[in-house]
C-alpha cells in the first residue's frame, strides 16, 4: 500500500481506470475466445465462391426438409399468393419442416418448464419449510448433468419396465409408453430447465416488497387482486427471462433428443452434428447462423419487453414467508400435489441414475467405482480425482472472470438507447450460437493456432478453458443482474457521483449490494455452466491433463458398457450437489 | 515392475518364435539396434479408456520390447477430422501413427485434402500379410486393419423368435422389436445401413426402411443409447456386435437376451485400422509397433480386449479357449469397399435420415 497522503489519489486513480479496464479486459476476451474462432466458423455461411453470399443460407432456407412450407418462399417468392390462395381453398396444418419441429418442441418444452417451475418458485419464496436453502441450492443440480446421465435414469425411471409402470401395473392402471416419445424429450427438457425457471422467478418473488402489497390490501384490493395488480408485474420479467433461456436451451438441444426420442425427433442441431461430422461446413454454419438468428430475435423482443415493463423501486421490505407445514388447505394441497410430481419428475430419475450405477447384469454391484479407484490408481489414462479437481478450480476461476464480465456487461446493457440493447443482445451470444460451432471454431481457430511472425500461437489449456466457460457463463450474470439494475433509482447513483465518488466506486458500494441476489443467482448457475460445460472443455483439454467431470465421463463411455460412465456421473452428480451447498451458504448471505 | 517386464517380454519372444514372419519383422530392421524414441498414437478413447482397454497393454508390452521407446496416445475429441483439418489448415499433424481409422474415415481424408495424409507402408510392416484379405478396405494400402467387429442383431430368445432374412424384421412377429443407430453418427447404425443397402441396393433401401418404419423401429443416437434402452427391455432386438456373448459371458450373465441373429447368413465387418501420419519422422518405430500390433500375441488381446476379431486368421492368433464359443462369426461376411461407398455413402446417409427423421 501507498503512504497515506498519496493513498487515497492513487486509489481514485485506480477506481476510475478499473471499470474501463474491466470492460476492455471483457471485450478482449470476448474477441478471442467467442466472436473469433465462432467467426472463422460462421464466416462460411455468407462466403461463396467469389466473395460475400448469402447463397448458403438461401439454400438452407429453400430445402422444405429444413423450413417447410416456409421453403416456396425463397424457392419462388413470386408464387407466394398463389400459394396461399390454394391453401386457402383446402387449408390443411402446413409443417415447418426441421426447424419448424425444433421450434415446436422448444416451445412445449418451454411450457412444460414453466409449469413445473412457477409452483416450485411459489413455494420457494413463499413458504418456509425444513431444508429450504438446501432444496433451493440443490436445484441447480439438473443443470450440470450430462445427457447420458439423464438418458440412463429417465429409461429406467419411466421405461417399460420402471417403478412409474410398475406402480401403475400394480394399480391395475393402463400403463405410459413414454419413452422414445415427443412427451419425454419435453420432460427431460424441464427436468433440466424447469429448476432454471425457478431460480429466476423465486428471485423476483423474494424482491417484491411487502408494503407495496400490504397498501393495495389495506385500498380494498382481494388478495388475488393485490397480486394481479402488485406482485405479478414484478414477476413477469423474471417469467419471460426464464421463459427464453429455456427456449433457447432446447431448441438447440441434441444428444437428449437422440438418446431418448431418437432420430425421428430430431432437431436442427442433429443435422448441424452431422454437417460438421462430415465436414461439409458451408451448411453447417448456414443452420448454426439461422439457429443463432432465431435466438438473437427471441433475445431482442424479450429485451423490447423487459424495458417496456413496470420499474418498481426495489425491495425494501420482502414478503413474509408462510409456515409450509400449516393447516392444510387448498393451496398447502396442491402444494403436496406438486410435491409428488417434484418427486416423480426430478427425484426419480435422479435416483435411478444412482441405482444404475450400483446395478450391474446381476443385481448390486460396486464394481464400477472399484473401476474409478483403479483409474485413480493407474499411470495412465482419465483419473477420476484429476477430473474432480479440475472442475472445481475451473468453476471457481469461472466465477472470477463470468461476475465482473457480466456485471460491466449488465451495466453498459441497462442504458437506454439503441447502442445498450444491441450490446443486451450480443451479451447473449455465448447462449445463441451452437456448442458444436463454439467447440469448432476453438478447436481450429485456438487450438490449432495460428502464424505469427513464423510462431505458431495457440491457445488451450486450464486457463483458456477458464475463460471460455466465463464466456459461456456470464450471460446468466447478466441476464439476473440486468433488471435489476434497471429498477434501481438512478439518483441513488447520480448523487454519489456528485458527491465526489468514482463511477467504480458508486458500482461497488450502491449498486452491487443492491443487485446482489441477482448476482447471487446468477453465479450459481455460472459454477453450474463451468461443471456442465463439455463442448469447449473437451476441445482445451486435449492432451493437456485439463479435463473435466463431464469429459471424464464422456471418456469412460465405451461401446461395451455404461457402468464406468454411470459411476463418474454419480460422483458428478455428488460434488455438484456439496459445491452448491457451499456456494449458495456463501452467495446466500446477500440474500436475507 | 523389472518381474512384470521380464515376463512380458519373454512372453511376446515366445509369440514371435512361433510366427516366423514376426521373427522376419525383427531382423527387417535397419540402422543400428531397436528402433528407439517417442511414439505419438492418436487414436479414440475408448483405445485407452475403461474397463481392460488394448491400449495400456500394448503400450506396456510394447515398450518392454523396445526398452528404449515410450509410446504416448492422444485422443482427440473430432477423431480422424482432427487431422484431416490440420492437414488442410497448415497446423502441424503432432502424431505418428492413427489406429482406429475406418472406411469411411478415409473417404473423407481423400475426399478433403491432395496432399497425402497417411502413408503407405505395408513393405514394411512385415506381419501384415497375415491380414484375412477380405479385411483389407484401403485400395492404396495406407491403413492396415488390426480387428474387425461384424455387425449383427442381438435379441432376447424369450420374447421374439430368431429372425433370419431381412424380410423378417418387416413381419408382424417382428413388429416393435428393433432399436438401431443413427447411421449418420454411429458406427454400428452406419453398418446397419450399408448393410441394407447391399442387401436391396441403392434403389431398394429406401423402401425397405418404410416397411421397416411401418412395423416400428426406433432408431436412437449413440450404441449406448441403443444398448442402454435394450438392457432396460425397451425392445427385445438392438443392433450391436456379434461378439456380445463374450461380454455377457465375462459377468457371469444369462444368455437368453444375448442371442445373436445373423441375418440372410449374414454379418456386416467392421475392420479398423491403423495408419503411418505422411508428416511422422518416427517411420521406423511407428512401423515396428504397427507390426507388434499384428504379432499373435498381440492380435488374441486386443481381440479379446476391444471384444473385436482378429485381423489375422483366427487359428494364428492368440486366443483363450473359450473366445470361439462366445464370439460368433457369420457364415458369410459382409461389407462395402472402398470404391463402393465412394461418392456415395454420404448421399444413401442423408437420404435415409431424412426419410427417417420427421417420420
Amino acid at each position: 500500500m501507498a503512504g497515506p497522503r498519496t493513498g487515497p489519489a492513487k486509489s481514485r486513480r485506480a477506481e476510475r481506470v478499473a471499470l474501463p479496464l474491466v470492460a476492455a479486459a471483457t471485450a478482449a476476451l470476448l474477441v478471442v475466445m467467442l466472436y473469433y474462432p465462432v467467426g472463422t466458423v460462421l464466416v462460411e455461411a455468407v462466403t461463396g465462391d467469389s466473395g460475400l453470399s448469402l447463397a448458403p443460407v438461401l439454400d438452407v432456407l429453400a430445402d422444405p426438409f429444413y423450413v417447410g412450407a416456409l421453403a416456396g418462399v425463397f424457392r419462388d417468392p413470386a408464387g407466394v399468393p398463389a400459394g396461399i390462395a390454394t391453401w386457402l381453398r383446402a387449408p390443411d396444418v402446413p409443417g415447418f419442416g426441421l426447424f419448424g419441429f425444433t421450434a415446436w418442441q422448444a416451445l412445449l418444452s418451454t411450457v412444460a418448464s414453466l409449469a413445473l417451475g412457477l409452483p416450485g418458485a411459489y413455494a420457494l419464496a413463499r413458504f418456509e419449510f425444513p431444508g429450504r436453502r438446501t432444496v433451493e441450492s440443490l436445484t441447480a443440480v439438473p443443470f450440470v448433468l450430462p445427457s447420458i446421465m439423464v438418458a440412463v435414469g429417465f429409461v429406467a425411471a419411466f421405461g417399460a419396465n420402471g417403478p412409474v409402470n410398475d406402480l401403475l401395473r400394480a394399480l391395475g392402471l393402463p400403463t405410459l409408453e413414454l419413452v422414445f416419445t415427443l412427451e419425454v424429450i419435453v420432460l427431460a427438457h424441464a427436468f433440466y430447465n424447469a429448476p432454471l425457471v425457478v431460480r429466476v422467478v423465486a428471485a423476483a418473488w423474494e424482491g417484491v416488497d411487502a408494503r407495496a402489497v400490504e397498501t393495495a390490501r389495506s385500498l380494498g384490493a382481494s388478495p388475488s387482486r393485490a397480486f394481479r395488480d402488485v406482485v405479478l408485474p414484478q414477476l413477469l420479467p423474471a417469467v419471460a427471462t426464464g421463459a427464453l433461456l429455456t427456449f433457447i436451451f432446447t431448441f438447440m438441444s441434441f444428444p437428449i433428443v437422440l438418446a431418448l426420442g431418437g432420430l425421428k425427433l430430431a432437431t436442427v442441431e442433429v443435422w448441424l452434428f452431422d454437417r460438421v461430422q462430415n465436414l461439409q461446413l458451408t451448411e453447417a454454419a448456414a443452420l448454426a447462423v439461422l439457429e443463432t438468428v432465431v435466438s438473437l430475435a427471441l433475445t431482442y423482443a424479450y429485451l423490447r419487453y423487459e424495458a417496456a415493463a413496470s420499474r418498481g423501486d426495489r425491495v425494501a421490505a420482502p414478503l413474509a414467508r408462510d409456515r409450509l407445514f400449516g393447516r392444510l388447505d387448498a393451496t398447502r394441497v396442491a402444494l403436496l400435489g406438486y410435491g409428488l410430481v417434484v418427486g416423480v419428475v426430478f427425484l426419480l430419475p435422479i435416483v435411478s441414475m444412482l441405482a444404475a450405477s450400483v446395478t450391474g447384469p446381476n443385481g448390486l454391484t460396486t464394481r464400477y467405482y472399484e473401476f474409478l479407484l483403479r483409474q485413480e490408481a493407474a499411470t495412465s489414462g482419465t483419473a477420476p480425482g484429476v477430473a474432480v479437481r479440475n472442475s472445481l478450480l475451473f468453476g471457481i476461476g469461472t466465477l472470477a472472470f463470468a461476475v465482473p464480465m457480466g456485471l460491466v456487461l449488465a451495466l453498459a446493457s441497462v442504458r437506454e438507447g439503441v447502442a445498450a440493447r444491441f450490446v443486451g443482445v450480443a451479451a447473449m451470444a455465448p447462449f445463441a450460437v451452437s456448442g458444436v460451432v463454439v467447440g469448432l471454431g476453438l478447436l481450429e481457430g485456438l487450438v490449432f493456432g495460428v502464424e505469427v511472425f513464423g510462431a505458431r500461437l495457440t491457445v488451450s489449456g486450464p486457463v483458456a478453458i477458464v475463460v471460455a466457460h466465463a464466456v459461456g457463463a456470464y450471460p446468466f450474470v447478466v441476464r439476473n443482474v440486468a433488471p435489476l439494475l434497471g429498477r434501481l433509482d438512478r439518483r441513488l447513483v447520480e448523487s454519489a457521483r456528485a458527491l465526489g465518488a468514482t463511477r467504480a466506486r458508486a458500482l461497488v458500494d450502491i449498486e452491487v449490494p443492491l443487485v446482489m441476489p441477482g448476482i447471487a443467482a446468477g453465479a450459481a448457475f455460472a459454477f453450474a455452466i463451468s461443471i456442465g460445460e463439455f463442448d469447449s472443455t473437451v476441445i482445451l483439454a486435449e492432451g493437456s491433463g485439463a479435463y473435466t467431470m463431464p469429459v471424464a465421463v464422456e471418456r469412460f463411455l465405451t461401446d461395451r458398457t455404461l457402468g464406468p460412465a454411470t459411476a463418474m456421473g454419480s460422483v458428478l452428480l455428488a460434488v455438484t450437489a456439496c459445491s452448491f451447498l457451499v456456494i449458495d451458504r456463501g452467495g446466500g448471505r446477500y440474500r436475507e | 515392475m523389472t518381474r512384470t517386464t521380464r515376463l512380458t517380454r519373454r512372453g511376446y519372444l515366445a509369440a514371435v518364435g512361433g510366427a516366423s514372419a514376426a521373427l522376419a519383422g525383427c531382423t527387417g530392421f535397419t540402422g543400428s539396434g531397436d528402433p528407439s524414441g517417442t511414439l505419438t498414437v492418436a487414436t479414440y478413447p475408448s483405445w485407452v479408456e475403461g474397463e481392460g482397454p488394448a491400449g495400456p497393454w500394448l503400450k506396456e508390452e510394447f515398450e518392454a520390447t523396445y526398452p528404449d521407446a515410450t509410446v504416448e496416445y492422444v485422443t482427440p475429441e473430432s477423431t480422424v477430422n482432427n487431422y484431416i483439418r490440420r492437414k488442410s489448415e497448415g497446423a502441424p499433424i503432432d502424431a505418428d501413427l492413427y489406429v482406429g481409422l475406418n472406411v469411411d474415415q478415409l473417404l473423407r481424408v481423400d475426399a478433403e485434402l491432395d496432399d497425402p495424409l497417411f502413408l503407405d507402408v505395408q513393405g514394411e510392416v512385415k506381419n501384415g500379410g497375415n491380414v484375412k484379405d477380405g479385411l483389407r478396405f484401403d485400395p492404396d494400402g495406407r491403413a492396415v486393419p488390426y480387428d474387425t467387429g461384424y455387425i449383427s442383431l442381438v435379441f432376447d430368445e424369450s420374447a421374439v423368435d430368431r429372425p433370419a432374412t431381412f424380410t423378417d424384421l418387416t413381419a408382424d412377429a417382428w413388429s416393435d422389436s428393433l432399436i438401431v443407430q443413427n447411421a449418420q453418427s454411429s458406427a454400428t447404425g452406419r453398418a446397419f445401413l450399408l448393410w441394407t443397402i447391399q442387401q436391396l441396393g441403392a434403389d431398394g433401401y429406401l423402401d425397405y426402411w418404410r416397411s421397416l418404419k411401418e412395423n416400428g423401429i426406433t432408431v436412437l443416437g449413440s450404441w449406448d443409447d441403443a444398448y442402454n434402452a435394450y438392457s432396460e427391455e425397451e425392445k427385445p432386438m438392438v443392433v450391436s456386435y456379434s461378439t456380445d456373448q463374450v461380454h455377457a459371458n465375462r459377468y457371469g450373465q444369462d444368455m437368453t437376451r444375448h442371442q445373436v441373429a445373423f441375418l440372410e447368413e449374414q454379418g456386416y465387418a467392421n475392420p479398423e485400422g491403423m495408419a503411418l501420419f505422411a508428416d511422422s519422422d518416427n517411420r521406423e518405430l511407428a512401423t515396428a509397433f504397427m507390426d507388434f500390433m499384428l504379432s499373435p500375441a498381440a492380435q488374441g488381446e486386443i481381440a479379446v480386449r476391444n471384444v473385436q476379431f482378429p485381423a489375422i486368421p483366427e487359428s494364428e492368433a492368440e486366443l483363450p479357449e473359450t473366445f470361439a464359443q462366445y464370439a460368433k462369426a457369420p457364415t458369410e461376411p459382409v461389407t462395402f469397399t472402398y470404391e463402393g461407398l465412394k461418392g456415395n455413402v454420404d448421399g444413401w446417409t442423408e437420404d435415409w435420415a431424412r426419410e427417417i427423421a420427421q417420420g
